[in-house]
């Protein structure tokens, strides 16, 4: 509900509706006019995504889908039981709670230890520049679809505008065992919104360099989806859905294994997979 | 009255403020859906039912929405919904959002039903939402069928029996049929449940379709796991569609990227069902069947993408380095087939069962003549290199030999128990023996040729009963065993006292030795060296002299060292130990007296308690310094029974002018506080005054108590000796009676 009604042709009249309901006192919040583009194809699918920690990969993604020269509406999560960090061992990674830790509050704790290793290793970095991006790590199996998410507007997460649903299009996560967990965690949670999902898996190596070609991957696969997207939006315009004919008849729902394919071919190193699933 | 494109515009700025508001408070739902649903109708423009349709899916699917707050609101839109579904344009979005929030709309208008069977008309909108649903389902476009499928799930769902999870508290269970009153007017529980019955066949028969689609089975994969895990009733009737199911199957068409995208997210949805099923329930009766199917899945999804690859051909050149090593070890795992010879007819030895080799010369080459470090050199590195394959087909090959001679014999009568054969662990031998066969063979069937008849005929092989010991070599094992217990005391692994370290006092109830802790490994070799052997050992003693130490002395002597190794720390040790002498002792004479009565003769019972004190005593003695007062007084109150002997040991501790002190304390100690040795250390005392002279201050000190008329004496003694020697100082008494406070002590000082 967060992406536009198409604002196409003015038409046929339909009967005039009676006035609206007066908008309560919020109503004319300033973003009533976020999710108003005046462009069909200011239509954005809603994403999230996941990996492990919701620091590196999930992160990246995240950033890269909400800062893309059109901006999609987007949320991340981590599937891990906890935030786990590098340490200065193997065996010493940092550790922190997911929804209760900052990224700020990590940041100035690992600076704090050894600026040094954490400035080398590339994990300052990170955590600067995902402070920048929301808040904190969020854990996906503690999300509960479909609670609104205001609070994160007003906060000011990157990619939070459209998002105020609690609910998402399409879930990407960068590992197959998040994905695993992703589609598990689904069926416990018992698919309250009878709401489909498709859940996408990008395969990414857990290191900083694979995340970055692996988020300019996931804004290709957005990019894909959110194109046909627009299209069927287009299609089922003033002409109305019966009118078409041929492909333009098939939704976007139908076409995504053959995106997903085609998007395969390109980008052979990250074995991807799909589902459709319930919110 | 026309409506411009821009009305609509603002219209939805509008609506979408509104909903930002409930967004923000889901108590302004009501409000703003009443508000909306005559903008929203059937008649409104196309942008503004789908915006509408969206919201009514969102606000009936909204956790934060309170369900109770959704029962009563559902019943007001279920006109609308109708009318917008019944229409005939049938706009893709606003039916994929229609059907969305019917599928929300489902279980709480039942409830309402069920708790109002007088609302006829709200049952009456929400069938003709099911029925018009379920019959346009099959024409509506994709997005459109999958919602219809969780709609269908949420009708099932609904419509069979769940489970009760407090009868007390109806609002509390989920709405299902096990909450509808069996007379309820509306309701009818046999259509329902019938219906439900034939929807899931319906969404089940996605599996058997020919051409599977990936949308449509994707979409009923992940909406089973809910119906399985909460209704009992049809979980074995879902899993078992599940089980035929195989995806490859359906995909027999030319192989397009697309078409392995599609396969591959169909297995692997169909497993992730499974493993959340196996998850949620691992006693479930299908488990084996669905790691099965999984394993299959599997198996088909290596196949798959074989069969694509063959077609293009062989790879020129290996993709990845592990290519060649991967071949190399393909080479390596066909070993020369070893050739086994069949064995000779007829009887049998060992030799000629491990003999595998059908060269007369080796055959019959006797090991034995080799020494033993050379074999050893020889076979070590032979083992390290033999190869496992070959070895593994030699130990088949004797296996077999073993199985068919054993066959053969149980055809013959023989009295064999069969038991025994299965105790009897046939690979064992053969493992370490195969390779060596040669070497072994021999040696084993000449060690024992009295015994060959039996071991040929391969029945139950019984050992040898072992030579009886003779007495030395059982002492030596007695002491063995002793050293290990010993061992095991000085290592760490057994706990210290754990008892202590509970801080828990088990007191009178205490049983010794029960907790398996260091203590109770000291109890049991006190008891062992003082009870075990008593009795035993009592009747050769008088006769035979102390050539041979007994097992129970040889104890003793351990525990002895032990002791001093360490006697600050193992004095508690000590002290149970001689507890236990000394009782050992009484309950020896005790049995000597009652003996006597019979044959009147004299008995005599080796007493074991005042040697051992004394060397105890001796042996710790000359480590003792004045700080080990603590210890020793403890070890003097706590030993049972204190003898001249030792307090003469303790006595002697006066010729070092360092532990004057400790002797003269401990002697105080005993005096006060232990009455049957008051005398004894008395006498002690009185013997150390008068011989050491640094002891008089102190010792004078504790004899002025307790023996007032002998410390007169005494000092007589001295004053005249000190008169004799004219020595013009005080006598050494006199620095310490001013002080003292005992008013007959002050009385003796004075009368100095």
């Amino acid at each position: 509900m967060a992406y536009d009604p198409r604002l196409a042709g003015a038409g046929t009249a339909a009967q005039a509706p009676p006035t609206p309901p007066p908008p309560p006192e919020a109503a004319q919040a300033p973003n009533a006019s976020t999710s108003l583009g005046g462009q069909s194809d200011s239509y954005k699918l809603r994403f999230c995504t996941v990996c492990a920690s919701n620091q590196n990969r999930s992160m990246e993604a995240h950033l890269r889908l909400s800062t893309a020269s059109s901006p999609f509406p987007v949320i991340s999560f981590g599937t891990g039981s906890l935030v786990r960090l590098p340490g200065p061992s193997i065996t010493q990674p940092n550790v922190y709670n997911f929804n209760s830790t900052s990224y700020s509050q990590m940041y100035d704790e690992l600076f704090s230890k050894d600026e040094r290793l954490y400035r080398n290793n590339g994990i300052l970095n990170m955590l600067d520049r995902n402070r920048n991006v929301k808040w904190g790590p969020e854990r996906f199996q503690d999300w509960v679809p479909g609670l609104p998410r205001i609070d994160h507007v007003s906060k000011g997460d990157k990619g939070a505008l459209g998002t105020e649903g609690g609910v998402v299009d399409v879930i990407i996560t960068c590992e197959e065992r998040c994905w695993d967990a992703v589609v598990d965690d689904l069926m416990n949670k018992a698919s309250p919104l009878n709401r489909p999902v498709h859940v996408f898996n990008v395969d990414i190596r857990d290191n900083h360099e694979e995340a970055l070609v692996g988020g300019k991957a996931i804004l290709d696969l957005a990019t894909r989806l959110n194109d046909t997207a627009v299209l069927e939006q287009k299609a089922l315009g003033a002409e109305g859905w019966a009118n078409g004919t041929g492909e333009a008849r098939r939704s976007f729902d139908e076409k995504v294994p053959e995106i997903l394919a085609s998007w395969q071919e390109k980008w052979p190193n990250l074995p991807a997979l799909w589902t459709i699933a319930w919110l | 009255m026309a409506q411009s494109g821009d009305q609509v515009v603002d219209q939805i700025a509008q609506l979408n403020a509104a909903r930002n508001l409930v967004l923000g408070d889901a108590a302004f739902y009501p409000q703003i859906v009443n508000g909306v649903l005559p903008i929203i109708g059937a008649q409104a423009r196309v942008e503004l039912r789908r915006w509408g349709t969206e919201f009514l899916a969102e606000t009936f699917a909204s956790p934060a929405f309170a369900t109770a707050q959704k029962e009563q609101l559902a019943t007001n839109v279920l006109h609308t919904v109708r009318s917008i579904l019944e229409l005939p344009e049938g706009d893709q979005l606003v039916l994929k959002n229609i059907v969305q929030a019917a599928a929300s709309l489902y279980p709480l208008v039942f409830r309402h039903i069920i708790n109002h069977p007088e609302d006829k008309q709200s049952w009456e909108h929400i069938e003709a939402i099911k029925q018009d649903i379920l019959r346009r389902w099959d024409s509506f476009s994709y997005p459109v069928k999958m919602c219809c499928i969780k709609f269908a799930q949420r009708v099932v769902l609904v419509q069979t029996h769940g489970l009760i999870a407090d009868p007390r508290r109806p609002e509390h269970n989920e709405t299902s049929l096990a909450i509808v009153p069996r007379n309820h007017s509306i309701l009818s529980l046999p259509s329902l449940e019938a219906e439900s019955s034939g929807l899931l066949d319906r969404i089940l028969s996605v599996f058997q379709e020919d051409t599977s689609d990936p949308i449509l089975v994707n979409a009923t994969l992940n909406c089973l796991a809910t119906l399985i895990r909460s209704r009992q009733s049809i979980s074995n009737k879902i899993i078992s569609a599940l089980l035929n199911f195989v995806p490859a199957r359906h995909a027999r068409s030319p192989v397009t990227p697309t078409v392995r995208v599609s396969v591959k997210s169909m297995e692997r949805t169909t497993r992730a069902v499974l493993i959340n099923i196996m998850k949620r329930n691992p006693n479930h009766p299908l488990v084996a069947k669905m790691q099965q199917h999984i394993e299959r899945l599997m198996q088909s999804r290596i196949e798959h993408p074989d069969e694509t690859s063959r077609k293009r051909g062989l790879p020129t050149e290996p993709t990845d380095g592990l290519d060649a090593a991967k071949r190399a070890r393909l080479d390596a795992e066909t070993p020369p087939v070893i050739k086994v010879p069949p064995l000779p007819a007829g009887r049998i030895s060992y030799a000629q069962l491990f003999t595998l080799t059908e060269d007369t010369g080796l055959s019959s080459f006797d090991v034995k003549q080799l020494p033993a470090d050379l074999l050893v050199k020889i076979v070590v590195p032979l083992l390290a290199r033999v190869d496992q394959s070959s070895l593994n087909q030699v130990v088949d090959a004797v296996r077999m030999r073993y199985q068919t001679v054993q066959k053969q014999q149980l055809g013959q009568p023989q009295p064999v128990a069969a038991e025994e054969d299965d105790d009897y662990e046939p690979e064992y031998q053969p493992m370490d023996v195969a390779s060596a066969a040669p070497d072994q063979a021999g040696p084993v069937s000449a060690e024992l040729p009295g015994e060959q008849p039996d071991l040929v005929s391969l029945g139950p092989f019984v050992l040898p009963r072992p030579p009886p010991l003779s007495e030395d070599q059982a002492a030596e094992a007695g002491r063995g065993a002793v050293a290990r217990v010993f061992g095991m005391l000085g290592s760490t692994t057994v706990s210290q006292n754990s008892v202590k370290g509970q801080g828990q006092q088990l007191g009178f109830s205490r049983l010794a030795g029960s907790t398996f802790d260091r203590d109770a490994w000291v109890t049991l070799l006190t008891r062992l060296a003082t009870r075990a052997p008593s009795g035993l050992e009592t009747g050769p003693k008088p006769e035979g002299d102390r050539r041979k130490p007994r097992i129970s002395d040889a104890i003793r002597e351990t525990l002895y060292r032990y002791i001093l190794e360490d006697f600050r720390g193992r004095v508690n040790v000590g002290i149970m130990w001689l507890n236990e002498e000394w009782y050992n002792d009484r309950i020896q004479m005790k049995l000597a007296a009652s003996n006597r009565t019979e044959d009147n003769e004299e008995v005599s019972v080796a007493l074991n308690y005042d040697p051992w004190v004394l060397r105890l005593l001796d042996g710790f003695l000359p480590y003792l310094d004045s700080r080990d007062i603590k210890i020793f007084i403890r070890f003097l109150s706590e030993i049972p029974e204190v003898t001249i002997p030792i307090a003469k040991r303790i006595a002697s501790l006066a010729k070092d002018p360092e532990r004057v002190n400790l002797c003269v304390q401990s002697f105080m100690y005993l005096i006060m506080f232990r009455p049957p040795a008051r005398d004894i250390c008395l006498d002690a005392l009185e013997e150390v005054y008068q011989t050491y002279e640094e002891s008089r201050p102190s010792a004078g000190k504790v004899l002025t108590r307790w023996r007032p008329q002998r410390i007169e004496q005494l000092q007589a003694e001295q004053t005249t000796l000190v008169n004799r020697t004219v020595e013009p100082q005080q006598p050494p008494n006199a620095t310490f009676t001013n002080g003292v406070r005992d008013p007959r002590t002050a009385h003796l000082a004075n009368s100095q």
